[in-house]
């Protein structure tokens, strides 16, 4: 059979979501036999991207060939059956079988659905072995390491004869050691006819098993090169960046100098010995990719998860409870709005005021004409758009959720807010509306912490940013007309 | 006017600011289908329209209105009681076996604590806060789902009923003072004292629900946990008073039921917590939580109410009635259901 040079070829997809262009007019090949790496800073539509490839969300238009055939699977079971595997985070096995049996899971022998032995077990077994002989094939997977999950997860899709194997972030999870592993089983498959595609945010990985680099930026494709040609990280980092446009930060005047927050050798299970100070009006950024520790610091500050260390909120221990930290003064807004923030359910009225009951309520009992006029008041001051405050919360949209979220924050009459991705899946007009509030409420003299992965974001709103990279601060900058976002980029991409 | 709408051109098309909530349109919603079944069993049913028959209608399942109350609570914070049946009669026991009088008999289920009638009552309604009080360290502690919990304490509360009756009652030697609040009637009227105490709770349920702090907290756990635990709420502390109290609830009614039979009975209330959850789910009260009321509760109790006795009044044989009571709730939440998701489109 003539097979093509190129196993993958992609011509002018898209995919539309209902108000965004998540992937647009992208076109660029995937040359056989190789490990081509995908980059690009989150929301640039690398995720969207394999989801096509795998069968998860159909496309809006354009055209892939595999092996010079249309591919358009209908489920990620057509993309298995066309030779499309995944090796996705969250891993696909089952941890109460053994290896052997997770390795035919799925594809067994069967005479009228009962099992038959056959020597396929022992085939793929043996396609196991090859990658990595320490794996004893009758061990139960919940016995085995994240990384050597994956590895079974790898034999799975060799011995299936998958030509095609797209890793999303492997090295995420697992320790320095197993990446090493793990580097050399990926280099390996190229010699079993296996072209993988990897997608990673730690550059220094890309250099080291890439064969080439696609690079994508706002749902477009940048630029595919054989990484022969790339001269080094910079480099790379110009192309994900591109011109960043975002609102330009103005510099504030310098407020009191009156320290609010002193955080000091914060530590737990994914932050290593964070420190830092934050003053009376200030707004202060910590950027880093996904997983770079931000969501777990917004929570071990609020006291939502167990740490070590020592947090001082205006010169006094910050207790480790959500509902004394507010008390003392602080409020989050949580990374994720419907499943943490805002009560669906319920109308405005009945979430405004749930972070401070007091104010609404005597000797326990809720004064309804101070609640409705508490209510009217937040809706009118960020200019929630709803019919009033009976209007059910689930119907608004996701920038009328996210100010109920902030309403509620406002309510408890906080000093200091965390805001774990304030912007997170709203539209451009609301996301300028809320850069607004929160201005205003430094203005107005209270601190603001930003967590966010949108370094546009980060570098409109913030006076300092600190930068967060595998739980840790790896570098702080003033913002100002000095700042290098490629430096920025270098530094949360694990660059030293 | 609404100050918001005039502050800005894109308010939202929405509904009439007047429009009943989603809770109170189930409220109406099973008071008609109340009144349509009611209709029916008057047309079928000789003399059910009668005054005493329709006073017998609205007090008869008293018993098990007093126990939804607690599980009505609960199953809006998301969390079920199954353990209130077992607990009645664990609480009516240990108050007759601490009533009966102590002196040596030759029937081991004559002999008690001799304890008098008012410390009784307080030792049997201390077990059944008890049994609340291992419910809700066993589910906000240890954080096992209710449900299994709660069926562990079932057969447990019950099981000790029956050791301390040998799984019979303890009905000798009790004084006289035991059987009286169970006995009582209203002055005039056919009413009983229990009756009234039911009554109470409902309004003061109803009160505390809609009005005040701690209501209000019941609701926005049930509607979302993690955002409740976020928003500074005590969660864990919140649902474990509510355990506490569904347990002091089921201990007021095996006091009241134990003195109108006066005896302590260890086979009483079997399946009761079946029929407070089914009160509660006919009353619109969502089964994921945060939506309910305790007077659709008890809208939902009459409903089981008419149809029982409807069926006693067609002469169906007693062996048909809990078939009908399936098949009658079963439909009534499945209109439930259908009304609600039309109306929200």
């Amino acid at each position: 059979m003539d097979r093509p040079d190129n196993v993958l070829e992609i011509r002018g997809l898209v995919k539309d979501y209902a108000s965004v262009r998540a992937v647009n007019e992208v076109s660029f090949d995937v040359r056989r036999n190789t490990v081509h790496c995908l980059v690009g800073e989150n929301g640039a539509g690398k995720s969207t991207l394999i989801k096509i490839l795998t069968g998860a969300v159909g496309r809006s238009g354009g055209r892939i060939l595999l092996n010079g055939r249309e591919y358009a699977p209908r489920s990620p079971r057509e993309a298995r059956q066309r030779g499309i595997s995944t090796l996705f985070q969250e891993l696909n096995v089952v941890d109460q079988l053994t290896v052997a049996e997770n390795l035919s899971l799925g594809r067994e022998d069967t005479t009228l659905g009962f099992l038959r032995r056959t020597d396929k077990v022992q085939r793929m077994v043996g396609v196991m072995n090859s990658l990595e002989p320490s794996i004893d094939p009758r061990q139960r997977v919940s016995t085995l390491s994240v990384a050597q999950k994956q590895i079974v997860e790898i034999a799975k899709a060799v011995a299936a004869e998958s030509e095609i194997l797209i890793m999303d972030e492997p090295t995420a999870a697992i320790s320095e050691g197993e990446i090493a592993r793990l580097f050399a089983i990926v280099k390996r498959l190229r010699e079993r006819n296996v072209t993988v595609i990897y997608i990673s945010h730690r550059l220094d990985e890309i250099f080291e098993l890439g064969d080439a680099v696609t690079v994508m930026r706002d749902g477009r494709h940048v630029a595919t090169r054989p990484l022969a040609e790339v001269k080094d990280r910079a480099e790379l980092i110009r192309m994900m960046l591109g011109k960043a446009v975002f609102e330009g930060y103005q510099a504030r005047p310098a407020g009191s100098r009156e320290v609010v927050l002193q955080v000091k050798g914060l530590s737990n299970r994914k932050l290593q010995d964070v420190s830092f100070e934050v003053r009376r009006g200030e707004i202060v950024g910590f950027y880093g990719l996904v997983g770079a520790g931000k969501t777990e610091l917004a929570r071990a500050i609020y006291g939502a998860d167990p740490h070590r260390g020592e947090v001082l909120f205006q010169g006094v221990p910050l207790p480790r409870r959500p509902d004394q930290v507010i008390e003392a003064g602080i409020a989050l807004v949580p990374e994720e709005r419907r499943s943490q923030g805002l009560f669906t359910i319920l109308t405005v009225r009945g979430n405004v005021p749930v972070m401070n009951m007091a104010r609404i309520s005597r000797h326990g009992f809720i004064r309804a004409g101070e609640e409705r006029r508490a209510t009217r008041e937040a809706i009118r001051r960020l200019r929630i758009a709803c019919s009033g405050p009976e209007k059910e919360a689930a119907k608004l949209s996701g920038g009328n959720q996210q100010k109920v979220v902030f309403a509620k924050c406002l309510f408890a009459d906080a000093q200091l807010l965390l805001l774990d991705e304030p912007t997170r899946g709203i539209d451009v007009g609301a996301k300028s509306e809320i850069y607004a509030i929160i201005r205003r409420l430094a203005e107005e003299g209270k601190s603001i912490l930003v967590f966010s992965s949108e370094l546009p974001e980060i570098l409109s709103l913030c006076d300092r940013i600190h930068l967060l990279y595998d739980g840790a601060i790896k570098g702080t900058l003033e913002n100002g007309a000095g700042v290098d976002s490629q430096e920025v980029m270098h530094v949360v991409t694990g660059g030293r | 006017m609404d100050t918001a709408a005039v502050d800005q051109g894109s308010v939202q098309v929405g509904p009439a600011a007047g429009r009943l909530s989603n809770e109170s349109f189930i409220t109406f919603f099973m008071i008609a289908v109340l009144i349509g079944l009611f209709g029916m069993a008057c047309a079928f049913v000789p003399n059910f329209f009668l005054p005493r028959n329709v006073l017998n209608l609205l007090t008869n399942y008293w018993y098990i209105i007093i126990l939804g109350i607690g599980v009505t609570f609960l199953l809006v914070t998301g969390n079920f009681d199954m353990s209130v049946g077992g607990n009645v009669a664990l609480t009516g026991v240990v108050a007759a076996w601490a009533c009966q009088a102590a002196a040596a008999s030759p029937n081991p289920l004559a002999v008690g604590l001799g304890l008098p009638y008012g410390v009784a009552v307080a030792l049997a309604l201390c077990c059944a806060v008890g049994v609340g009080a291992v419910n809700a360290f066993f589910i906000v502690r240890l954080r096992v789902p209710s449900i299994i919990v709660t069926l562990g304490t079932m057969m447990l509360s019950r099981g000790l009923a029956q050791v301390i009756t040998r799984g019979a009652q303890r009905n000798t030697s009790l004084p006289e003072v035991f059987g009286v609040i169970g006995n009582t009637f209203l002055p005039g009227t056919p009413v009983k004292v229990a009756v009234l105490i039911m009554v109470a709770l409902v309004a003061v349920a109803s009160v505390v629900e809609k009005a005040t702090v701690s209501g209000r907290r019941t609701y926005l756990i049930g509607a979302n946990a993690e955002a409740a635990r976020l928003s500074g709420l005590k969660v864990g502390q919140h649902v474990a008073r509510l355990y506490l109290l569904s347990g002091l609830l089921a201990g007021i009614t095996g006091i009241l039921l134990s003195s109108e039979f006066k005896a302590g009975v260890s086979g009483r209330a079997s399946g009761y917590e079946f029929d407070a959850l089914v009160i509660t789910l006919l009353g619109g009260v969502s089964i994921s939580g945060g939506f309910g009321s305790v007077l659709g509760m008890f809208v939902g109790a009459i409903i089981l109410s008419v149809v029982t006795s409807a069926a006693t009044g067609l002469l169906l044989s007693p062996d048909w009635q809990f078939t009908l009571k399936g098949v009658v709730t079963f439909l009534a939440i499945l209109a439930q259901r259908f009304a609600l998701d039309r109306r929200n489109g």
